[in-house]
């Protein structure tokens, strides 16, 4: 193509990604606009784009809100990520490995329960792990006493210990990623006398890095924005998480304070949003491994 | 580029720290040592929620210093669902605060407590309250909870706006300067009070029957009901039902099903500002005694148009001072008047709850006549007992507080049916209103396909229960 | 101990967290919630068990107008939102392929939308889908057109499925990463061969991207059976039930209308539906999904 050629449709490209993007982006510039506006502009008719006059102090008045404790809840939030990211990443590469490299007997029918576990409604195991973890609780308790180390309701464990175990998204991901490694390579390994365990940690997770970070980064994003899972588990105010102690105060403030439960949601996408412009290249290059490339 | 990023990750990386570290948790208040601690979970997260807390505090600093019972008060949004695990799994709380809407559904199950020795023992009978609410606590002749507030639903209507169409009340022969007493009056006021704009879309109605969850007993107000709970069978498609819905049919054609739609979406929800009837768009609507602190938040100068709030008592009626007044809803029925649809907050004590004595200690305390007199009054509601101090009355935030204290005191005040699967049977009523008034169902086939469902589930239900019985299971 | 048995051991070695984790925290509570499918069940006392009523449960469904109204929803939902999720995604991940600057930013504002909370977004497109004040209906009157009552019965699961095509920015990384993998080579060797860029597009890169167009495909099919919280939240079902998701009807029967056994019914119902149709993907992938 001539150079003219390539100006011209990197011309139209830019004007396509724009429109796109201006598209996409409305919708949160709103809530920006909203979070930045008095009480009395967020129900004005016709609604005004431009805050006038501007309000940042929404900001500074959601960290002393009675209603939301936003360190607090930010606080819990990372604590229960931290522990669901780490325990992701080890164990549904551990077991992506066993699902892409190793050919077992039974394999072909444990991954597809596998995947159809993905595809089971999460409200419909709630009550029932509830029940389990009460289940353990009493016997944990029988044991070792009441409150020991292993008491699973009102504490966080329900929601950051089930990662330790793989979740079924991310081991299917990672297995797409690691049957594209050439198997010469770990054959080549194999041949100088490395261990199976050895082949994974030495050769296939070096190569997968970044599609470890992306897995890294799906988890992280899947408890900071879940809703569900902390509703069911989470009783107490102190131990609310961003996405929960958000719905609280959309339910406290909802219809009334617009601007501050909006500055609340800017508030809550803002780290997310700043990793995933810092990271993404290394998210999506992530995605991509193939370690022959 | 890479030290920006390291910058911004550092940054991050260091704001996480200060979260962690800093995040201090709001301090859980401690029970006093050797004091039983009762759990109670409140469905209301909002001003309500507070407004409880304030008499959970007096309780836990004069009654419960005295017996030794500490109440955890912990409001919390999506209840029914977290409390119905956590009674699943062996771990209920002692105390729960529901919607009068669900007591019956929950009690058929055998998810409550029986409470009527606990009440005798309390000297809390039938005498302490007024009946409508005290029948409505109890299901197939088990007392299973006691009310927190009730709210009992009456006519708000916009005082200012019958006074600015006057001209036009009074060339439809009606007086401006009262309420509908009527329902064939109450739609000529509605008619009268539409206006519409240049264009002759439709800018502010008299009345629009906007689904709300009062909704499905609107046929109280044609001298219809719900279910028959001798025969076991519902009553949809009763005369007075069929004309209830008819009559909301009637607002749907006369208006346009966009009026409503847009009535609907387009304008704020209830506890808005841009609620429909804080901004003059709906003349008239049934609400209860709260809408009175909703208005004062939401829009306070709907209650001062003559002197500032705290002078309302130097004018001779404080009355005067507010832009709405209140009137009974007018019936369809001649001859019975005083119709009314009588809510109610209710707390119940879950079955297997660990502390059920120490718990109803709170629920007792909540139905002292002074404690109940307040809580009411903080949150704006009418009161469920037998007898109201003139106080009460008198300092109230909804200067007509009188007018459904006699209401809920009327022999014709009503309260949710008795039914087990009454959460199914309101959506199925939401869903025939919507129906009728969205879609322009035939009111009597749409009706008679609800009955038919309804009833069906019921006998179901009924087929089961009995099953569970005769296999001991119950 | 040979190959084949050394090799299982292995297998099974590496794969056990998951096992160990799906038996404790699926498969007990997927039977539990298959056995309370075929009883009578409510969560309101753990004296008052589960009692058997064998397929009543199921002989019920089939005659609850509100199961096919639910279900037929969905499917509608599916129709549209799924078909032209997978395409706009697709296309957007191709224009953010290209070598252009700024790709970050444009990455990121595509991503952006998924990042939000399903509260805070829900709050923003009722905003932007009110009748009178919203942005949508404004714009329409810009360009002289009636106003559409967007969240009306007519147009209100349209509306949510446009709303879906919002928060594409999952499937698009996705993509994106799998573009990362056309070898540079083969375009070179289509430019020689006078390949225009469309033809470009069908013979090199499609074929090359079909495994993460299943992928995605998957995951949509999946996303898309199991959606609540947005149309919880913006339309709580209605008007008339027109948004009445399957998931929805689901959660009442479990939480408010305290049928856990009807509950667990339906869920087993969801999940063969899911099952069937990524079966079908799985069975139609052969057909045309590539391999390297």
């Amino acid at each position: 193509m001539n150079k003219r050629g390539r100006l011209v449709s990197a011309l139209f490209l830019h004007a396509g990604l724009l429109c796109v993007c201006a598209g996409l982006i409305l919708p949160f510039l709103w809530m920006l606009s909203t979070s930045l506006k008095t009480l009395p502009q967020t129900t004005e008719t016709p609604p005004r784009f431009l805050p006038h006059p501007w309000q940042p102090q929404n900001y500074g008045a959601i960290f002393t809100h009675p209603n939301f404790h936003a360190l607090l809840y930010t606080r819990n939030t990372l604590l229960i990520a931290a522990l669901t990211v780490i325990g992701t990443v080890i164990s549904s590469s551990i077991v992506a490995y066993g699902f892409a490299r190793i050919a077992f007997r039974g394999k072909g029918i444990l991954f597809a329960i596998m995947l159809g576990t993905i595809m089971i409604p999460f409200p419909i195991t709630m009550v029932s792990l509830f029940r389990i973890f009460r289940w353990m609780d009493v016997h944990t308790a029988a044991w070792l006493g009441a409150g020991n180390f292993l008491q699973m309701l009102g504490t966080f464990k329900p929601l950051w210990l089930p990662a330790w175990f793989g979740s079924a998204f991310n081991i299917f991901l990672l297995r797409q990623f690691f049957i594209t490694i050439p198997r010469e390579l770990s054959e080549a390994a194999r041949i100088d006398g490395c261990s199976e365990l050895g082949i994974f940690l030495r050769i296939i997770l070096p190569l997968a890095r970044p599609a470890l970070a992306v897995v890294a980064l799906f988890s992280f994003l899947g408890v900071w924005n879940d809703f569900l899972g902390p509703l069911v588990f989470i009783q107490r105010p102190n131990q609310y998480t961003l996405a929960l102690g958000l719905e609280a105060f959309q339910n406290r403030v909802g219809g009334s304070e617009w601007n501050l439960l909006m500055a609340a949601s800017v508030l809550v996408c803002v780290p997310t949003l700043l990793l995933f412009f810092l990271a993404q290249r290394t998210f999506i290059r992530g995605i991509a491994t193939t370690g022959g490339k | 580029m890479a030290w920006i990023k390291r910058i911004i990750f550092s940054a991050m990386a260091l704001v996480a720290l200060i979260a962690f570290l800093l995040g201090s948790r709001p301090t859980e208040e401690v029970a006093p040592p050797g004091f039983t601690v009762v759990e109670y979970w409140e469905k209301w997260v909002g001003n309500e929620a507070a407004q409880m807390k304030v008499i959970v505090d007096d309780f836990n600093h004069t009654v419960g210093q005295q017996k030794k019972i500490y109440v955890r008060y912990m409001s919390m949004s999506d209840i029914d669902q977290k409390t119905l695990i956590a009674v699943s799994a062996g771990v209920p709380p002692d105390i729960a605060g529901l919607w009068d809407q669900q007591l019956g559904g929950f009690a058929a199950l055998g998810a409550l407590e029986p409470l009527d020795n606990l009440a005798t023992q309390h000297g809390i009978t039938a005498k302490s309250y007024l009946p409508v609410f005290w029948n409505a606590c109890h299901y197939n002749g088990h007392l299973y909870g006691l009310v927190s507030t009730p709210g009992t639903i009456a006519l708000i209507y916009n005082k200012l706006i019958f006074e600015q169409s006057a001209a036009k009340l009074r060339a439809a022969g009606l007086d401006p300067n009262r309420a509908p007493t009527t329902l064939a009056e109450f739609d000529r006021y509605a008619a009268a009070l539409d206006l519409r704009d240049s264009s002759g879309q439709i800018d502010r109605v008299g009345y629009l029957p906007l689904q709300s969850w009062y909704h499905p007993l609107i046929s109280y107000w044609f001298g219809g009901d719900i279910f028959d709970p001798k025969t076991h069978h519902f009553t949809l498609t009763s005369p007075a039902t069929v004309h209830a819905y008819q009559w909301m049919q009637s607002y749907s054609t006369r208006l346009g099903q966009r009026t409503l739609i847009d009535f609907q979406n387009s304008l704020g929800a209830f506890d808005a500002p841009n609620n429909p009837f804080l901004v003059g768009k709906l003349v008239m609507e049934q609400q209860g005694p709260w809408m009175a602190s909703y208005i004062q938040n939401l829009k306070p100068s709907m209650s001062e148009i003559l002197v500032p709030k705290s002078e309302e008592y130097k004018l001779p009626d404080r009355r005067a001072n507010y832009a709405w007044a209140v009137a009974p809803f007018p019936s369809a029925v001649p001859g019975e008047d005083d119709i009314s649809y009588n809510s109610f907050d209710v707390l119940v004590i879950p079955a297997n709850a660990p502390h059920p004595r120490e718990a109803f200690e709170f629920l007792a305390y909540v139905n002292r006549q002074d404690v109940a007199e307040k809580l009411c009054t903080l949150q704006s509601k009418n009161c469920q007992l037998a007898h109201v101090s003139a106080a009460f009355l008198k300092n109230h935030p909804n200067p007509y507080i009188d007018v459904y204290q006699k209401l809920a005191a009327s022999p014709h005040a009503r309260a949710v049916p008795s039914v087990p699967i009454w959460p199914e049977v309101f959506k199925e009523l939401t869903d025939t209103a919507q129906n009728i008034t969205l879609s322009g169902a035939d009111v009597t086939t749409a009706l008679a396909a609800a009955q038919q469902r309804m009833q069906e589930r019921y006998d179901r239900f009924h087929r089961i229960e009995l099953a569970r019985q005769r296999a001991g299971l119950n | 101990m040979n190959h084949e048995r050394r090799n299982f051991f292995k297998g099974i070695a590496f794969v056990s967290p998951w096992l160990i984790g799906f038996i404790v925290f699926t498969a007990v509570p997927i039977v539990l919630s298959l056995y309370y499918s075929f009883c009578d069940y409510a969560l309101t006392n753990p004296h008052r068990g589960p009692y058997w009523i064998g397929l009543d449960n199921y002989r019920q469904l089939l005659h609850d107008a509100l199961f096919w109204k639910s279900l037929v929803n969905t499917l509608y939902y599916a129709a549209m939102a799924l078909p032209a999720g997978l395409l706009v995604s697709l296309g957007f991940a191709l224009m953010l392929n290209a070598d252009i600057r700024g790709q970050a930013f444009y990455r990121t504002i595509i991503f952006l939308p998924s990042l939000i909370p399903a509260i805070a977004s829900a709050m923003v497109w009722l905003w932007m889908f009110n009748g009178r004040l919203g942005l949508f209906n404004y714009l329409l009157g810009k360009v002289h057109l009636p106003p559409v009552n967007w969240l009306g019965e007519r147009w209100a699961m349209p509306s949510l499925a446009l709303m879906s095509l919002w928060g594409v920015g999952n499937t698009v990384v996705i993509y994106l990463a799998g573009l990362q993998d056309v070898p540079t080579a083969l375009y070179e060797a289509a430019h020689i061969d006078g390949a225009g860029p469309f033809r470009r597009l069908f013979a090199v890169t499609i074929p090359i991207l079909t495994p993460v167009i299943f992928f995605n495909l998957v995951m949509a099919i999946i996303a898309t059976f199991s959606i609540l919280t947005v149309p919880y939240i913006m339309t709580q079902g209605g008007p008339n039930n027109a948004t009445y998701f399957y998931t929805m009807f689901n959660y009442d029967q479990a939480f408010r209308f305290l049928h856990m056994g009807y509950a667990s019914a339906l869920a087993w119902i969801q999940l063969l539906i899911t099952l069937f149709f990524t079966a079908i993907a799985f069975w139609s992938a052969r057909k045309w999904v590539h391999y390297e």
